[in-house]
């Protein structure tokens, strides 16, 4: 395998953490599932390769505009979410996905069923972009993605999402404003999907309607509960092992898929909170073999896993 | 002014009538205790009084102000904070966030407080290591709310609605599940909470726990009151013993009132 | 007029076959709160085992039933193996386990069966119709029928047998069933049985129907058959075959009226988020516990 190969395969897995990163936002705090995040993807990459390709804008610019863009289909999501409930709201964002395909398709102003292609390569001065400089931008992307989400644990806001995911009504009763609350959590989400995709169009260099289809936002869930929910090194380890997979299994890639779903049903149905999610065989064994640093935690749970221990006051 | 004023509420839930017309004042201060047997729409006249469940018809004042509308979280604001009758911890979060939550109130919740970090919070510490010293949860502090057992959890819940300062105190059956051992503390923590000029309506299964606790005892039988007065009088009286026993007992009753000197114990 | 009539026509035909492969997954949801994707995957069983035994027989009716019961071994297989172990873990897992399995089964088929289209030939000894000045083929006829037997017979197990009573009640209350003596083990068994061979059943119709059978027809049908069911009222049969009849009716006549101006399938989604917009819990709410 070349560098420039396996620099590729990474830029994927970066741009395929961001999105699981994000989702867990929604998902694994919030508790609200979330079916559509291939779509929020879709939303960023089109803005993104649009006004990059028919209105000339820098690649730098269309990071607000793609984040923007996402952002604000998240609050229409975020809104409906307020009024259905759990399997109604999963099948409402499985259905998502197939409107927002089916805008991509049909409004003119996305282009079409070909999509649009041709997007440019961004450039730093007079550097055009190469493969590496793509990871650099990803990698960037993603440390800001986990930096905002390893704050919000910390704060009131992400206690306050852990707690509505935990008991809603207990929740509101107890001061929490739900509604804006998750809200907020979705356009969080969504507007971070987006970024993804804004990287997503120039690298691909075409984004086509097919490509943010229901699939799409089934891959990223399944990646996030594969991981681990709630658990941000979790959501990473999810992005990488699946996002791996296609290359890991590459000498047998007509079993690919095949070895995908395959996967998906044997850790959910053994290991449902994820590899690195609550009761993780993976993390009681390496509590077993390396010493344990305080006394009081029990074997899933320790600081930087979530934002129920940030320790006393 | 009273604290609470409710005029005539009514309750319907499709053709079933929850509450039929209750009218009930509540002093700043008192410990009232809300009694009857199963269905007599107890936890209805909670769940108003907690803003989670709209009027059919009537008023209900606090503060003097008109409730109407104001969901569960406007009326924490207000000051009203509630136990659950099933116990409903967070339980992703460690005890102490739980209470913290519950002390966290409007100024940091419904604001851009609420982006700032927690363990920022100082000025909350101290109420957040009463609280846990007073319902004798230190030792778990740092443990997930998923680990404690029904005792513990009525105290977390406990713990989390005062965290709040709050003015009038809902508590929803909290003896339920918890057996003789565990009612004395939690009365005496009940009892204890009074000392900070709370407000407290107390719904209870357990008639004796309720009775031992309270000022004042209103009994609800099919969505209506049928008496309201002081604990010895409710316990004797023959309309609330026949609600709950029939009326063989109801006529025991009566022999028993009026044989019975003030203050005699009968439960 | 005439497109009127002919589009009526189609559209209760398609809503038909709508209902019968999404009556499986209502049921399990009623049961279970499990939306439960992978019965898909009994649809393409279905239809591929009903091809092979028409190749091998000529008899058009071996093949619904053989279909019928691989679909059923399948329905078996899968709530033993898969959904079973993880009841209890809320909704989310079940629905992805779900996809996972659908996704490995749909992979399965394209390895043992090859990726290319295969074509379902069938003649039916059935006559074609003219109903409403239009023209409905024998297959088309075949699906009425079917319709016409499965629906009451649904009405009929669900108020009038054991089993109907059964799930009933651990739809209400899984707990209380299982205390008063309702072994749910077989409740479940089967339901997932029955479930997975009507959508086998609409597997080899859907085969024939439009003569060709491959590895991904269940696609379409997995996601949109969530839509029928939570339109119909999450938890409510009858509400599901209403609604599949009411998603079928509105496809056809959109593309017969309006051409292709939007997708087919993304036509029940939209008529979905739009209803549940103005009635969150559905057309006609089952008799779930809210929570």
């Amino acid at each position: 395998m070349s560098l420039d190969y396996l620099i590729v395969v990474l830029v994927t897995i970066s741009i395929y953490a961001i999105l699981v990163v994000s989702l867990n936002i929604v998902v694994g705090y919030a508790g609200q599932p979330n079916l559509a995040q291939g779509a929020f993807l879709g939303i960023g990459a089109y803005f993104a390769a649009v006004l990059s390709v028919r209105y000339g804008w820098s690649f730098w610019w269309t990071i607000p505009a793609a984040v923007g863009a996402a952002g604000v289909a998240g609050f229409v999501l975020g809104a409906i979410s307020l009024r259905l409930r759990e399997d109604f709201l999963a099948v409402t964002t499985i259905g998502l996905n197939f409107v927002v395909v089916a805008i991509f398709q049909y409004v003119p102003f996305f282009g079409g069923a070909v999509g649009v292609y041709a997007i440019p390569l961004p450039s730093i001065g007079d550097h055009q972009f190469g493969n590496a400089d793509f990871l650099a931008v990803g990698l960037g992307m993603l440390a800001v993605v986990v930096g905002i989400s390893w704050y919000l644990e910390r704060t009131w806001f992400g206690a306050a999402l852990l707690a509505i995911k935990d008991d809603e009504t207990a929740a509101a009763a107890t001061g929490i404003p739900v509604a804006p609350y998750k809200i907020g959590a979705f356009v969080l989400s969504s507007a971070l999907a987006g970024l993804a995709g804004a990287l997503y169009a120039p690298f691909i260099s075409a984004v086509t309607p097919t490509s943010f289809g229901f699939s799409e936002s089934v891959v990223i869930l399944a990646m996030l509960m594969f991981g681990g929910l709630g658990v941000i090194g979790g959501a990473i380890a999810g992005a990488v092992v699946l996002g791996a997979l296609p290359e890991v299994f590459r000498f047998i890639s007509d079993y690919r898929l095949l070895a995908f779903g395959s996967i998906l049903v044997f850790m959910l149905r053994f290991q449902p909170q994820g590899l690195f999610g609550e009761h993780s065989a993976v993390l009681a064994t390496i509590g077993r073999v390396v010493p344990r640093r305080l006394g009081r935690r029990d074997a899933g749970s320790g600081p930087g896993r979530g934002p129920a221990s940030d320790g006393p006051a | 002014m009273a604290l609470l004023e409710i005029d005539a509420l009514v309750v319907r839930f499709g053709g079933l009538t929850a509450l039929d017309g209750i009218d009930l004042t509540v002093e700043a201060g008192e410990f009232v205790s809300i009694i009857g047997p199963n269905g007599a729409g107890k936890t209805t006249l909670f769940n108003v009084i907690a803003g989670a469940q709209p009027p059919s018809r009537g008023q209900v004042r606090f503060d003097g102000r008109s409730i109407r509308g104001f969901g569960t979280t406007r009326m924490s604001y207000l000051g009203v904070s509630r136990t659950f009758q099933v116990a409903r911890p967070f339980r992703s979060l460690s005890v102490r966030e739980n209470v913290r939550l519950g002390a966290a109130g409007r100024q940091t919740l419904a604001s851009a407080r609420t982006l700032a970090p927690r363990r920022r919070a100082t000025d909350m510490t101290r109420r957040v290591d009463e609280l846990l010293a007073l319902t004798d949860l230190e030792r778990k502090a740092d443990h997930k709310a998923a680990e404690l057992n029904i005792g513990e959890l009525r105290r977390l819940e406990l713990a989390r609605a005062l965290a709040a300062e709050p003015r009038l105190l809902l508590l929803d059956e909290p003896a339920a599940g918890i057996g003789a051992d565990g009612m004395r503390p939690l009365a005496r923590l009940i009892a204890g909470s009074r000392e900070h000029g709370l407000t407290v309506l107390l719904v209870e299964h357990h008639v004796g726990f309720a009775l031992s606790l309270c000022d004042r005892a209103v009994v609800l039988d099919a969505g209506r009151v049928i008496a309201d007065g002081p604990p010895d009088a409710v316990r004797t009286d023959p309309l609330v013993v026949n609600a709950y026993l029939g009326r063989a007992a109801s006529a025991q009753a009566q022999v028993a009132r009026a044989a019975a000197a003030p203050g005699s114990v009968a439960t | 007029m005439e497109v009127f009539a002919s589009s009526a026509v189609q559209g209760i035909v398609q809503g038909s076959l709508y209902a019968l492969i999404a009556l499986g997954p209502s049921l399990t949801y009623g049961l279970l709160r499990i939306l439960d994707v992978a019965n898909a995957a009994g649809l393409t069983l279905g239809a591929y085992v009903g091809l092979e035994a028409y190749s091998a027989t000529g008899q058009w009716w071996l093949a619904l039933i053989a279909g019928a019961m691989a679909g059923a071994v399948l329905g078996w297989l899968i709530q033993r193996l898969l959904y079973r172990p993880i009841l209890g873990r809320g909704p989310i897992v079940p629905l992805i386990a779900g996809i996972g399995v659908f996704i490995a089964a749909e992979e399965a088929f394209r390895l043992v069966f090859g990726p290319y289209n295969r074509t379902f030939a069938a003649t039916l000894p059935l006559p074609a119709l003219q109903v409403a000045g239009t023209q409905v083929t024998g297959v088309e006829t075949l699906i009425l029928l079917i319709g016409v037997t499965v629906f009451p017979a649904t009405w009929w197990l669900l108020r009038r047998t054991s089993l109907g009573l059964a799930w009933r009640a651990t739809s209400q209350d899984r707990e209380t069933a299982q205390a008063m003596g309702i072994n749910i083990g077989r409740v479940i068994a089967s339901i997932f049985v029955i479930g997975y061979a009507l959508a086998a059943v609409g597997g080899v119709l859907v085969g024939v129907t439009y003569n060709t059978v491959y590895p991904t027809m269940g696609d379409i049908p997995a996601y949109k058959m969530l839509a029928i069911i939570v339109l119909g009222g999450l938890g409510n049969p009858l509400g599901t075959i209403l609604a599949a009849m009411l998603i079928g009716l509105v496809e056809t006549f959109v593309v017969a009226y309006f051409g292709f101006v939007l997708p087919r399938d993304a036509i029940a989604f939209i008529a979905l988020i739009l209803i549940l917009l103005v009635r969150p819990r559905g057309l006609l709410p089952g008799d779930e516990v809210v929570q």
